[in-house]
């Protein structure tokens, strides 16, 4: 399995990839550690800056050339209405204009795209006002201007169950009329309804009127492709259609467009002829992009890249025995960005043994979490967690930074390694006298990934359990599987989720606490709060939180729950992760750090 | 012979319902992911969730879907409103991804010709080996030349397809090979010509042809294998028979025994063999060849749609390749009663 490869979006949900040997895992971490010296953190630091990713072109960048992206699987869904996956907003990115976008470099504030300029922001942050950019069209065959018309109905369209956006709801949703429009929906599921709260004076203003001071967290809502332009009059015979088809006939606004889409197999994209560079901060280096799909070995894959010509990789990292090789055989072809998400481990807190925070504690102190690591590659995939706000998220460093949380009420979470010691006192706190789990309530189920990398950290931290004392039922199962009929369900939750994480929709810390642990975000089917926290202290702090527009405060806010959370002990956290990313000697290749991807439209070839 | 084919194609049709019905209840008793919540999304309500269900279809119960199902398959008539459904109403709409929204006769007609590709390529090179190593070492047995193709034989059977394709690959692949001979993973998807002509650069064996080579021989190892293991115990009891003394007495010369007498009558095992092991191919079992080499053929979709729970898809797959294989079936009886006089169908 791929160190670390590009998320859904939200919950990380992948397909299967090909999967990696033990030794090769042990091997790689041996050789960060012998190559790097010293701790954990140590380590995954200078790695990070060795093969820091390059987010600006070369000055003599050339124009010209056809650039191969290599895939294992599929894009989640070409319209951009419904795109909600890492791998797809490399597509979208290049071939979409939002309102909003992320620059390569820049992961605090997105950079206008559609619009001309950052929105107006009423002072009670209940008003956003954007004016859009004159002139920009849309690909053959439609070739006609975008007007704000445009957004409000891919807006609209995203609550069609034809379109289904995974997130509009969770971030858009105090846009006035939303609930309105959502009812209305389920009456006509093949019209997009009226958003009453989304205005267009005229073709190129958009306002925005919220029931709540939430444009803080609208605004980075905006940079997703949710805000791309979708023209009614092009889309709604394919939007009658349910589930919509408007994917296989996608318009394109930026530099490219796409030329052919065969699910599963291959996507083309050339340039947009329609699209004027000087209505675009991108410049658009290659001619064409051809994205291969089916590279079911990534191994093989990487090496394919590492020794061939014009090709990256797509939605796979490397993985861990070709990472070495690529670290010590082509240093300059290899990167790791920070993808902006967690993984973590979730004790089900509503019921025994996990309802009693001192177990959850002693779970914690006890895991060796440098042990978890290792099964995804060790120190060069990432720093090990001691909190759940990643790196470069507002609010990282409030919480804690890398050393996490400080005070005796956070000692459970500060051994890297684990300390049986204080694991052992926490459970006499319990009640467990031995310092260990007893009786029938020590019997607990794990539901978990029946394939590498997902298996082996499930396995690994069975193990770590069971030396608490824990007898642990664990069934492996497939990914999809795992999330959807069991941690998904929580009258079918089992004690432990060993294989759950969360990667950042934008950069807020709101996309990364508060669905996961927010417990009015608990629902009957597909819940993403595997932990089942629901502690109403968080609960009131988020809801307040939701509404500081401030980037300081929100920051400090949001750092603050993080903290709360932890406290809490619902999960152990045990890595924030890094994307590493290859390309071919002749790449020229550009890093977006918001996506931790490729950027098609700043990368070249050395030699087009 | 034509009762026995209308017959046949009657069963034939029988079993295709059978199997879409198994598929049908399989997918919904074993535990498979949500469709409906894979595509929601993550922050999606249990009320979205099943507005999705909904849309779907896939609130309807079981036999109400499959009545949907088999109508669009096999009618124009729109009795269940699939009218606006991608891909409106039948004949012959086996549905759309639940995934790409894609018509699934569409995908499986898209992947079709790299799998076809794929299987009479193989073909080829298994009948082209296995048939005269099986002549030989039964006519030459227990020769050296006999233990050694037999070994080897036994040896490629045993190993796992998947492992060969890797082993083919680090060894002779252009682009990661230690021996780079061949065109390696992906290429398929680069060639846009049947071959190459040789060039300037020398390029030769390039193409569509030049991508197949390995896969072709790493598909055809075992089956290969067993062709040549069936044949030489075949033609070992048929050396044996009167008849093959009777056409030596008779002053034939030893080829025409071999070719003529002796294969004639031991190649009827590996023509039952054949057309299953094409109808099994082009039904999706090639999928191990296809995901080592990047082979967008039906295997692989049937492989990529079983992980995201994609029914309409697995439905379509499997249908489509129960049809090759009733049909291959009914093709080899009938070459059966060419190729044994002594077989007619009533």
């Amino acid at each position: 399995m791929s160190v670390a490869h590009p998320q859904q979006k939200g919950r990380r949900m992948r397909p299967k990839l090909t999967w990696v040997a033990l030794p090769g895992l042990i091997a790689v971490l041996a050789f960060a550690l012998s190559a790097c010296g010293g701790g954990g953190g140590t380590n995954t630091t200078a790695a990070q800056q060795q093969f820091a990713p390059p987010t600006a072109p070369p000055d003599n960048a050339q124009k010209g050339g056809d650039l191969t992206v290599l895939a294992a699987g599929d894009v989640d869904y070409m319209d951009p209405g419904a795109a909600y996956y890492q791998f797809t907003y490399m597509i979208t990115s290049a071939t979409q204009r939002p309102l909003l976008s992320w620059q390569p470099d820049d992961v605090a504030q997105p950079t206008p795209d559609l619009a001309d300029g950052p929105p107006d922001i009423s002072s009670d942050f209940k008003t956003l006002t954007f004016h859009l950019k004159k002139g920009i069209k849309y690909s053959p065959p439609y070739s006609k201007e975008v007007t704000s018309a445009d957004v409000k109905y891919a807006i609209e369209r995203g609550l069609m169950p034809g379109v289904a956006n995974g997130y509009e709801a969770a971030y858009l949703g105090s846009i006035h009329g939303f609930a309105q429009a959502q009812a209305a929906v389920k009456q006509n599921p093949t019209q997009a309804p009226d958003i009453s709260g989304i205005e267009t004076p005229d073709k190129y203003t958009l306002v925005f009127k919220l029931d709540k001071p939430e444009a803080a967290v609208v605004e980075q809502a905006l940079s997703l492709p949710i805000s791309s332009p979708v023209p009614e009059a092009y889309a709604k015979q394919y939007d009658s259609q349910n589930p919509s088809t408007y994917g296989q006939h996608v318009l394109s606004t930026g530099p490219y467009m796409v030329k052919s889409y065969t699910p599963g197999k291959e996507i083309d994209l050339v340039r947009n002829p329609n699209w004027d560079p000087n209505l675009d901060w991108r410049p658009a280096y290659l001619d064409s992009i051809t994205v291969q799909e089916g590279f079911a070995d990534t191994a093989s894959a990487s090496k394919k890249i590492l020794s061939g010509s014009a090709e990256v990789n797509g939605d796979f990292g490397t993985p861990p025995e070709t990472l070495k090789l690529a670290a010590t055989k082509y240093p300059d072809q290899l990167t790791l960005t920070p993808t902006g998400g967690n993984r973590y481990i979730a004790l089900n807190t509503q019921k025994p043994p996990f309802n009693d925070i001192n177990v959850r504690k002693a779970v914690i102190a006890n895991s060796d979490r440098e042990a978890l690591r290792a099964t995804r590659g060790g120190p060069l995939i990432g720093d090990v967690a001691t909190h759940f706000i990643p790196p470069g998220i507002p609010g990282f460093e409030e919480a804690g930074g890398v050393a996490g949380p400080q005070g005796s009420e956070y000692d459970f979470v500060q051994h890297p390694t684990g300390d049986p010691q204080l694991a052992a006192s926490y459970m006499k706190k319990a009640g467990f006298s031995s310092g260990k789990c007893e009786g029938s309530v020590c019997n607990i189920t794990m539901v978990g990934d029946n394939a590498p990398p997902g298996k082996d950290t499930a396995t690994v931290f069975k193990s770590q359990l069971e030396q608490l004392g824990f007898h642990v039922n664990f069934t492996p199962v497939d990914h999809d599987v795992m999330y959807t009929k069991f941690c998904n369900v929580p009258d079918n939750e089992p004690n432990v989720c060993p294989n759950v994480g969360w990667l950042k929709d934008f950069n807020d810390p709101q996309s990364i606490l508060d669905v996961p642990f927010n417990g009015e975000n608990i629902v009957s089917s597909n819940n993403s709060n595997w932990p089942l926290l629901d502690v109403p202290a968080i609960n009131k702090a988020m809801d307040q939180a939701r509404l500081i527009n401030d980037p300081t405060q929100r920051a400090q806010a949001w750092g603050k729950i993080d903290d709360m959370i932890v406290a809490q002990a619902p999960a152990v956290p045990w890595v924030w992760d890094n994307q590493a990313n290859i390309e071919s000697a002749d790449v020229a290749g550009v890093i977006n750090k918001f996506n931790a991807n490729w950027d098609l439209s700043f990368t070249s070839l050395k030699n087009p | 012979m034509l009762r026995y084919i209308v017959r046949r194609v009657l069963w034939g049709v029988v079993l295709l319902f059978l199997v879409s019905l198994v598929i049908f209840v399989i997918f919904y008793i074993f535990p498979t992911a949500d469709p409906a919540e894979l595509r929601a999304g993550r922050h999606a309500s249990p009320q979205q969730v099943e507005l999705i269900r909904k849309s779907l279809g896939l609130d309807k119960p079981i036999w109400y879907q499959y009545l949907r199902y088999m109508t669009q398959v096999f009618t124009p008539f729109d009795w269940f409103g699939a009218a606006h459904a991608p891909g409106g109403t039948g004949p012959f709409n086996f549905g759309y991804s639940f995934q790409s929204t894609a018509p699934v006769k569409d995908l499986i007609l898209n992947r079709l010709p790299a799998t076809v590709w794929l299987v009479a390529g193989a073909v080829v090179v298994w009948l082209a080996i296995g048939l005269p190593t099986g002549v030989i070492s039964a006519i030459k047995r227990r020769s050296l030349l006999d233990r050694t193709t037999m070994v080897t034989s036994l040896a490629l059977i045993s190993a796992p397809v998947f492992w060969l394709g890797l082993v083919a690959l680090y060894v002779f692949a252009a682009d990661i090979g230690k021996i780079p001979l061949f065109a390696g993973q992906g290429t398929y998807l680069d060639a846009h010509n049947i071959v190459t002509i040789p060039g300037p650069n020398g390029a030769i064996l390039g193409g569509k042809v030049g991508a197949m080579i390995l896969p072709w021989f790493v598909l055809a190892s075992a089956t290969a294998a067993i062709y040549a293991r069936y044949l030489r115990s075949s033609m070992i009891d048929v050396m044996a028979e009167d008849y093959i003394r009777t056409a030596r007495a008779k002053g034939l010369r030893e080829r025409q025994v071999i070719v003529g007498h002796g294969v004639r009558s031991a190649i009827t095992p590996i023509v039952t063999l054949l057309g299953l092991d094409i109808g099994t191919l082009l039904a999706g079992n090639a999928i191990l060849t296809e995901t080592v080499f990047n082979i967008p053929g039906v295997g692989r979709l049937v492989y990529t749609s079983i992980q995201r729970s994609d029914l309409p898809v697995i439905q379509g797959v499997t249908l489509f390749g129960a049809f090759f294989i009733v049909v291959f079936n009914l093709i080899v009886d009938i070459a059966y009663a060419y190729l044994d006089p002594r077989v007619r169908y009533q």
